[in-house]
């Protein structure tokens, strides 16, 4: 599945998108983890479907995903 | 101005710096609506921050900050944020706007503006939809440093 990413994460990527397959938040985390370096470091939230997700919940891999760095609007 | 409701969906974002005579315009907006008897205003500003780890903060300032947003999540986030202002405090209107790109230090990038019958509700609205818009908008930002290199900006 396309995963999003923005700020610096998408800085570290060297990329707006990334392609994993994860069944599961918790495998597109590691997953993303292994693909970007220093992620695995970072203070970071992953969207799924324009939510805040946690690790446990599944996907099918119809979702729009994302990893968010730390917000910093305002 | 047409009446503004909870459930109405916008974009927040604009491109490049709030101007102010784009504030001035909103207020004058509201003169139609004499049920208004106060306006409250938060303005957030580019601050020119001396970067983390200089010892001088003379030498290394934020010239701007670059701005990017998940501008849907943004946009649907701030729906539920609206909603709860509405349901605590008697407002009549409230419009939330926050820049995109590179906003220059001293150029204004946030603009809160709440209108109740009375003071207190306008105060209280604004200065929760402030905070709130901080902690829940998934919107990021680069600081530019004025001799070269940025860092992210971070609220938490």
């Amino acid at each position: 599945m396309e995963v999003k990413l923005f700020g610096m994460i998408a800085e570290k990527a060297g990329a707006e998108t990334i392609a994993v397959a994860a069944g599961t938040v918790r495998e597109l985390r590691l997953a993303a983890e292994a693909r970007i370096d220093g992620l695995a470091a970072m203070s970071y939230a992953i969207a799924v479907d324009r939510r805040i997700a946690d690790d446990a919940l599944k996907l099918d891999g119809n979702e729009e995903v994302a990893l968010l760095p730390p917000f910093a609007g305002g | 101005m047409s009446t503004d409701k909870p459930h109405k969906k916008r974009d927040i974002f604009i491109d490049g710096p709030i101007d102010p005579a784009f504030v001035a315009e909103s207020i004058a907006k509201h003169a139609t609506r004499t049920d208004i008897g106060g306006h409250e205003i938060f303005l957030g500003q580019v601050r020119a921050d001396g970067a983390a780890g200089t010892g001088d903060a003379c030498i290394a300032r934020t010239a701007a900050i670059d701005y990017t947003a998940y501008r849907d999540m943004a946009n649907e986030q701030m729906t539920p944020i609206r909603e709860e202002a509405f349901a605590r405090w008697p407002i009549t209107c409230l419009h939330v706007y926050h820049s995109q790109g590179v906003i220059k230090a001293g150029e204004l990038c946030f603009f809160v503006f709440a209108s109740a019958a009375h003071r207190q509700a306008a105060r209280e609205a604004v200065a929760y939809v402030t905070d709130e818009v901080k902690k829940r908008l998934p919107i990021f930002g680069k600081e530019i440093i004025a001799d070269g290199g940025h860092q992210w900006k971070s609220n938490t």
